[in-house]
């Protein structure tokens, strides 16, 4: 089986309602804390529904990798649009946040009512003081990937520097860096077959 | 506080805001926190830098993906004007940046095919990388400046970098002792 599903496969989709999309979605959802995510939805996507081939699974995870968006949610996206296009995506995306964009606004309300309240306020110091390390650690996760790259050093550098002492936004840097940061890797051999 | 003309100004300031972030979410959107900090706490005002700390911390530790701390901060914004707006711009923020980036996902879902040997595919993936690995530090930097007021704060941030390193512990752990010492008042806010 080829990679993309909604163009080049044999045997048509399973009729799918919207709605058996959003459920399975949000069982994927909730046991979703540290990364164990993508596994999950490979057992109900590809195992028991049989919705698509492992390949189309692991494609998938690459594009949604790759492009702008929340990892987790593009999925969902990429698993949704091979459906119904956008209207999969949708329904897909709306199965996977529903139950926890609930949960997590009921979590803020109570938060901004009560978050003055000492007790609460000196326990959130240390967790977030927590949860400071790991966001530092997201940098030096996938540093060893760009370790024997001088090129890929020099820009993260040059990023980091703009970004950190310039006080220019994200989206300016974004923009001028990052169609540099192409041109220099633009593939220069051309492939063949 | 409960101006009508106002809480619809910081309703079109939350759309507006996530709306326009959301096709710069690289490297799966943890490259946007430190711009999420700088436009909610240092332009708009919509809350204090403590509060943001918190938020990523609840958006985290909850299940479902973290970057549903759009929604926390929508929620933030339209606080001031009461519960149903804190509610309407907390749902909004979190359309608003879903938006954009699914429907280009969406097309990418749909073309990946004509699109996997092209020479644009492999600049983008292998450019943008180290565009997003300089983003992610200025953000795990942005994150520590606000969340640590203190010698104490700021070791119990490195250890837990480097745990998050060196050992597969789930950091649902790391959240809980810290929380003790705060607590017991090891570490002073």
């Amino acid at each position: 089986m080829r990679d993309c599903p909604s163009a080049s496969r044999t045997a048509p989709l399973p009729a799918l309602e919207p709605l058996t999309l959003d459920l399975d979605e949000t069982k994927v959802a909730l046991p979703s804390f540290g990364g164990g995510m993508s596994a999950w939805s490979q057992r109900i996507v590809v195992e028991q529904r049989r919705w698509m081939s492992n390949e189309s699974f692991i494609t998938g995870l690459t594009v949604a990798r790759l492009f702008p968006g929340p990892n987790q949610i593009n999925m969902a996206v990429y698993i949704g649009a091979q459906f119904r296009a956008f209207a999969g995506a949708v329904a897909a995306v709306g199965g996977i946040l529903l139950v926890p964009f609930s949960l997590l606004m009921l979590i803020g309300v109570v938060y901004f009512q009560f978050h003055a309240a000492p007790a609460v306020d000196r326990v959130l110091t240390g967790v977030v003081a927590a949860a400071a390390g790991m966001a530092l650690s997201m940098g030096f996760k996938i540093l060893h990937v760009y370790w024997r790259d001088p090129l890929a050093l020099g820009l993260a550098a040059l990023t980091f520097v703009v970004l950190e002492f310039k006080g220019i936004g994200l989206i300016p840097v974004v923009l001028v860096l990052g169609p540099i940061a192409m041109a220099l890797y633009w593939p220069r051999q051309q492939r063949h077959g | 506080m409960v101006d009508p003309s106002s809480a619809w100004d910081t309703w079109l300031q939350v759309v507006w805001t996530f709306l326009r972030l959301s096709l710069f979410s690289l490297g799966g959107g943890n490259t946007l926190l430190a711009e999420y900090h700088h436009l909610s706490v240092e332009r708009f005002g919509w809350i204090t830098s403590s509060q943001f700390a918190d938020i990523y911390v609840l958006a985290g530790a909850a299940p479902g993906p973290s970057s549903m701390i759009v929604g926390l901060l929508g929620l933030g914004a339209g606080w001031d004007h009461g519960l149903g707006w804190g509610l309407l711009c907390g749902v909004s923020a979190e359309v608003a940046v879903l938006l954009p980036s699914t429907v280009v996902m969406v097309a990418a879902a749909l073309s990946w095919n004509r699109l996997k040997d092209a020479p644009i595919r492999t600049a983008f993936e292998r450019g943008l990388g180290p565009i997003t690995l300089g983003i992610l530090f200025h953000v795990g930097l942005t994150v520590l400046r606000t969340a640590d007021h203190s010698v104490v704060a700021y070791l119990v941030s490195a250890v837990v970098c480097a745990l998050m390193l060196f050992t597969r512990i789930s950091p649902l752990y790391f959240m809980a002792v810290a929380g003790v010492l705060g607590a017991i008042g090891v570490i002073p806010s």
